[in-house]
């Protein structure tokens, strides 16, 4: 199964739109994995498939990118993140992983 | 706004560089892995020296408090100890080598260089409890870098003595894993030795004197506050987590001064440090960055469906200091309009705190290092009693009055969009062109 990695500085604003993310991929009857965690996280919980950031932690998308170069590491839309649009931000993930990095 | 683009991009690199600078970040880190330890001191605190007589005398009568005074003593007057292992396990994870040897050589060292002395009686050995504490911190701090320093460069320059074929590899490995930690012992002990040939005796009382009580003095001023508050609110304008950019350079000051505070609220005295660790949930986030809640709650009462439909889904979140839907749903960063607003509520909320605080209106905050999760006027009470979720109480109150006027225009608009859409759509199914944007 993919796994979908959000993260934040903390994890918390993130872990309320891994909910709303999870509600709509039980009503689209995606099976996938989403998890979210402190940036500073991040390593310990390979594998995963995609890295979404929040956008106040979108200045860390270069150097994760560098350090993941076989997946996709993306920000988040701000407005999807402040809306907490789970529908779009879960469409945008699977693109993503179906294009790969 | 022309170049704002632009502008993001300059920010959020450099705010990339001080954030990631690994020396910086193995501090930050190292400190925010000893929140459990830090929270847990600071609640057994809180029972312990809870100012209510029936309550103390409860304690008293019942032999309770022989109890609940131990975990602060092992916790938060201790701190320095926690402080130096998982800094530099951090520091090491970061260059790719075994936090845990590193954790515990700079812990060595650290023990090193701390005075030791005898009991009264004569033989029992003891170390004091005073540089153990906030009073070690820096120290600490420093001897981890230094320590994580060394064993890194060691390990990665492969500077150490190599065995002659025929040796088994294990045995150059662990020979290899002793050299740095006899370098820095070393060292450690060439440092005691300098440090008591000067008048400071050793090198605790030298740091402290000469970097963390300036250092601590500075960061504890109130305009000092107020700059940090002020940068904090334009990187979060530019979308960049500013409380963490900030904090991860000023951090360690803070949570001395919070740990001074503590102490001295453990003792029974008012601490004397008005800028301490709780400053910044109590003071400056009510309701999160730019000290949002007051134009949540006004946002409760929006005529536009979009700002209601925002507002109650950011209320809960903004009680705990959580506000990342507001921010970038208004949203507030690269928002000129809301500029204004946003950086001014939280330095209106911190000055009058600062200013209350100095004339005695307002108690100097505890220092008690509050769980996330627990609600604004809550995180007031547990820092300094009623007289603070009063103050807190208030300012949400000054935060619903300044963001007013700039929200009721933003909510004017949205309401006039949506009602266009709603035209739109309503003339599309008579054929119609639609011309406005729906607004989801």
């Amino acid at each position: 199964m993919k796994k979908i990695l959000l993260a934040c500085a903390g994890g918390f604003s993130t872990s309320m739109l891994v909910e709303r993310m999870k509600e709509s991929a039980r009503a689209k009857g995606i099976e996938v994995m989403i998890d979210a965690v402190a940036e500073s996280d991040i390593a310990d919980q390979t594998p995963f498939d995609i890295i979404m950031l929040g956008p106040q932690m979108g200045h860390a998308e270069g150097d994760l990118a560098a350090e993941y170069p076989d997946i996709p590491v993306t920000t988040i839309d701000m407005m999807d993140y402040g809306m907490m649009n789970g529908d779009k931000v879960l469409d945008t993930a699977i693109e993503l992983m179906e294009k790969g990095a | 706004m022309a170049g704002s683009a632009e502008w993001r991009s300059k920010i959020q690199k450099a705010s990339t560089k001080i954030q990631k600078n690994t020396y910086i970040s193995a501090i930050s880190n190292g400190l925010m892995a000893l929140m459990p330890i830090l929270i847990l001191g600071a609640i057994f605190s809180l029972i312990n020296a809870l100012k209510l007589e029936p309550y103390q005398n409860f304690l008293e009568s019942t032999g309770l408090k022989d109890y609940t005074s131990i975990p602060a003593t092992v916790t938060t007057d201790v701190i320095a100890l926690y402080a130096v292992f998982s800094i530099a396990y951090n520091f090491a994870t970061q260059h790719k080598q075994q936090g845990f040897s590193a954790g515990i050589l700079a812990l060595m060292s650290f023990l090193l260089v701390t005075p030791k002395g005898l009991l009264d009686d004569g033989a029992t050995k003891a170390f004091g409890y005073s540089w153990l504490g906030a009073k070690g911190l820096f120290v600490a701090i420093i001897l981890a870098l230094v320590v994580g320093k060394i064993y890194t460069f060691v390990l990665e320059k492969k500077f150490y003595i190599k065995m002659p074929k025929g040796v088994p590899p294990t045995v150059e490995k662990s020979f290899a894993a002793l050299t740095p930690g006899f370098i820095v012992a070393i060292l450690m002990l060439i440092f005691s030795a300098i440090f008591a040939a000067t008048k400071y005796g050793n090198m605790h009382e030298f740091v402290f004197s000469i970097i963390q009580l300036p250092l601590t003095s500075l960061g504890g001023t109130w305009w000092a506050m107020l700059i940090c508050i002020f940068v904090i609110h334009l990187l979060w304008f530019f979308g960049v987590h500013g409380t963490l950019v900030v904090y991860s350079v000023v951090g360690p000051i803070w949570v001395a001064l919070g740990l001074e505070n503590l102490d001295a609220y453990q003792r029974g005295v008012e601490g004397t440090h008005i800028i301490g660790s709780p400053f910044f949930p109590v003071y400056v986030l009510i309701g999160g960055a730019g000290a949002t809640l007051g134009l949540i709650i006004a946002m409760l009462f929006a005529k536009s469906t979009r700002y209601k439909t925002l507002g109650k889904l950011a209320i809960v979140p903004s009680l705990i200091g959580v506000n990342e839907p507001v921010i970038f749903g208004m949203p507030l960063v690269l928002n000129v309009r809301f500029m204004i607003p946003f950086i001014v509520t939280p330095l209106v909320s911190s000055g009058l705190a600062i200013l209350l605080t100095t004339i005695g209106v307002l108690p100097v905050l505890h220092g008690i290092q509050v769980p996330l999760g627990i609600p604004v006027l809550v995180n007031g009470w547990m820092n300094g009693g009623w007289r603070v979720s009063a103050f807190q109480l208030v300012m949400i109150a000054a935060s619903f009055l300044i963001y007013y006027p700039f929200f009721k225009k933003a909510d004017a608009e949205a309401l006039e969009q949506e009602q266009q859409a709603e035209a739109a759509a309503a003339g599309k199914e008579k054929g119609g062109i639609p011309n406005a944007q729906p607004v989801s």
